[in-house]
């Protein structure tokens, strides 16, 4: 019997989450891509103008023609920060910053803990069960304050961060994904391939393996937008990426204090482009998900 | 019944913690960091980075260095584990123990408000989305909940920073506790605002209270997402369910079907009270740093940026040994509130 609570929540209203979703999600990933070549300035060169505000709203149609046709230098759409680094460009290539370390990380612990999910969910020994506690005793220490230790500790950079998140999210793909395989490896394809004399190493990649992937593959999206969370937040406090690299926790954390002067550019633009992106990333896994639920 | 099973949780609980501890020792000391170049600088002589390192324990064999920490070994001067001490802070040379004791109920106080603030509007908009499966209140707490959900507390710290104070000029800067000029109650609980009830002082009761207003409302915003999103599914499913259809069947008025349901919703929203507790002091941190609130949080970070292990060690513990008591109550809650549990 359809049950009326599948409905609830799914129809027009998850189609157009998931239209918002990916859309965010593939204009964040362009940026990611092309940042760099098209931004106006250069964001690690400082500019002669320092803390200069945005340009109102209604100068901007008459700006970008001027930019574009009359070959006018490029204003400074998101104002300057106190050193004179052009926010808009920094904004823009910053999401090739977070991106990257959000999408490498959660591509590793996917493959890490989706790989040990299926070794541990069909293979019931003493050593897939001391796994398992391993990966209790990790998703027991608080997420945040883990995440900075470790990378404050292991040295702040790009590659030590995507490994302290790749830590701290395997466990979830591994639970995810025994949990599948134990349900599948009761199924009768699975007991069948067995019968046919299969060995278990091909049961278990080409079989089990595809079929146990999707619920991991939902989480995906929602784990892109926790790192992403993440990887600003400990820069925010310090302990993520350096000075001067373009990242947006960082860009809020160096404009925070011009804010209580009112000089709230420098901050709230990184700030909207965080808070965007990790929406973008959570409608689009709250659609899959919603799509995968029936 | 209910006895057996609080023993057998406390046991595990113990236990979790135990393996905890001695996880976050070996964790820090494996990580490729010298917290003696951090406390002498680069370019300390060899003759002082030695004696700093004797200084700090780090010249002795790394079970020796754990035998202290437990307290198992050493001079006794300094009480480990076992005898329910943390060490002494490397950067200030203060027991751990007593800064986090001082540090905690700031954490303690801002977290409470934010989950008050958060649970008294969550509960009944969550609820209220859940009315009308399809309609307009449905959508908009579903969305309002996913967006609240994912937000930063960071983003939204200096936003209301800048709309409260510098904007309408309503809100105190982010400044910490109290004005400068303003002399502190004497500290016997640590929360501000139970200081100033308990000096008899209700006009700095107000004033921590105004202190705290944005701290509190930037985490209460970010966590009504997920109480939202989750009163809200829990209440769909309850309404749902067969013995509220026959509440209904039986003509009951809709606001005795409501209360109905609220409670069946209320046993499974509770594991995720647990889970939001974690997550809470993880946005306590940042929310802290932004509002030099001086918590545990901040506490936290100074520690961790100055490879002060005894320090990151005890707040680690003390973090962790908060959140599975908070796990233990639910469940234990849980369990009185629905006995299959302890089956």
């Amino acid at each position: 019997m359809a049950r009326p609570e599948m409905a609830r929540g799914g129809g027009a209203a998850a189609g157009a989450l998931f239209r918002i979703g990916a859309g965010i999600v593939g204009l964040m990933i362009a940026l990611a891509a092309v940042g760099p070549w098209i931004v106006p300035y250069d964001p690690y060169t400082a500019t002669e103008v320092v803390s200069q505000p945005p340009p109102p709203l209604l100068q901007w149609p008459g700006l970008l023609i001027d930019t574009l046709f009359r070959g006018a230098p490029a204003p400074h759409w998101f104002g300057t920060d106190a050193s004179g680094l052009d926010v808009f460009s920094r904004t823009i290539v910053a999401a090739r910053t977070d991106l990257v370390i959000a999408l490498a990380a959660n591509a590793l612990s996917f493959g890490i803990g989706v790989t040990l999910g299926v070794v541990a969910g069909y293979y019931r020994n003493f050593a897939t069960e001391a796994l398992m506690r391993l990966s209790d005793l990790l998703q027991s220490f608080p997420v945040f304050i883990t995440a900075m230790i470790l990378v404050a500790l292991a040295g702040r950079s790009w590659g030590n961060i995507i490994l302290a998140l790749t830590l701290l999210y395997a466990p979830i793909y591994l639970r995810l994904t025994r949990a599948e395989v134990l349900t599948l490896r009761e199924r009768g394809f699975i007991e069948a391939a067995r019968a046919a004399g299969v060995p278990d190493w091909s049961i278990a990649l080409r079989h089990v393996l595809p079929n146990a992937l999707r619920p991991a593959l939902v989480q995906s999206s929602v784990t892109v937008g926790f790192a992403i969370l993440l990887t600003a937040g400990l820069s925010f406090v310090g302990a993520g990426v350096r000075p001067p690299t373009p990242e947006w926790g960082l860009m809020i954390a160096t404009g925070a204090g011009q804010i209580v002067l009112g000089d709230w550019w420098p901050s709230l633009f990184p700030g909207i482009a965080v808070s965007l992106t990790v929406f973008g990333f959570a409608a689009l896994g709250h659609a899959l998900e919603r799509r995968h639920a029936g | 019944m209910i006895g057996r099973f609080v023993v057998r949780r406390i046991g595990v609980a113990i236990v979790q913690l135990a393996v905890l501890a001695v996880a976050v020792f070996f964790l820090i000391r494996l990580l490729p960091a010298d917290p003696v170049a951090r406390f002498v600088g680069l370019n300390a002589t060899p003759e002082a980075y030695a004696a700093a390192k004797a200084n700090l324990g780090l010249d002795r064999p790394l079970t020796e260095q754990f035998a202290a920490f437990l307290g198992l070994a050493g001079d006794g001067r300094v009480p480990g584990l076992l005898q329910g001490g943390l060490g002494v802070s490397w950067v200030s040379g203060a027991p751990v123990a007593a800064e986090v004791a001082a540090y905690l109920p700031v954490t303690l106080e801002l977290i409470g408000l934010a989950f008050l603030v958060a649970i008294l509007v969550g509960v009944p908009v969550g609820a209220w989305g859940a009315l009308k499966p399809g309609g307009a209140a449905d959508k908009g707490t579903l969305v309002y909940g996913l967006f609240a959900g994912s937000q930063p507390e960071f983003t939204w710290g200096i936003v209301f920073i800048f709309v409260f104070f510098v904007g309408l000029g309503i809100a105190p800067g982010p400044l910490g506790r109290l004005s400068p000029l303003t002399e502190p109650p004497d500290a016997i609980t640590g929360a501000m605002t139970v200081d100033a009830l308990l000096a008899g002082r209700p006009d700095l009761f107000l004033e921590a209270l105004h202190y705290l207003m944005l701290p509190v409302l930037t985490l209460a915003f970010v966590l009504s997402g997920p109480i939202i999103k989750m009163v809200r599914e829990n209440t769909g499913a309850a309404l749902l369910s067969e013995h509220v259809l026959y509440a209904r069947a039986a003509g009951l008025p809709a606001r005795v079907v409501a209360r109905d349901a609220l409670r069946a919703a209320f046993a499974p929203s509770m594991t995720l009270i647990g889970v939001l507790f974690g997550f809470m002091l993880g946005g306590a941190v940042l929310v802290e740093s932004m509002f030099s609130l001086g918590g545990l949080g901040q506490y936290a970070i100074r520690s961790i940026l100055a490879f002060d292990y005894p320090a990151i060690q005890g707040v680690v513990l003390v973090i962790s040994a908060i959140s599975l008591a908070v796990y233990l109550i639910l469940d234990v809650a849980h369990a009185m509130l629905d006995p299959r549990v302890t089956l």
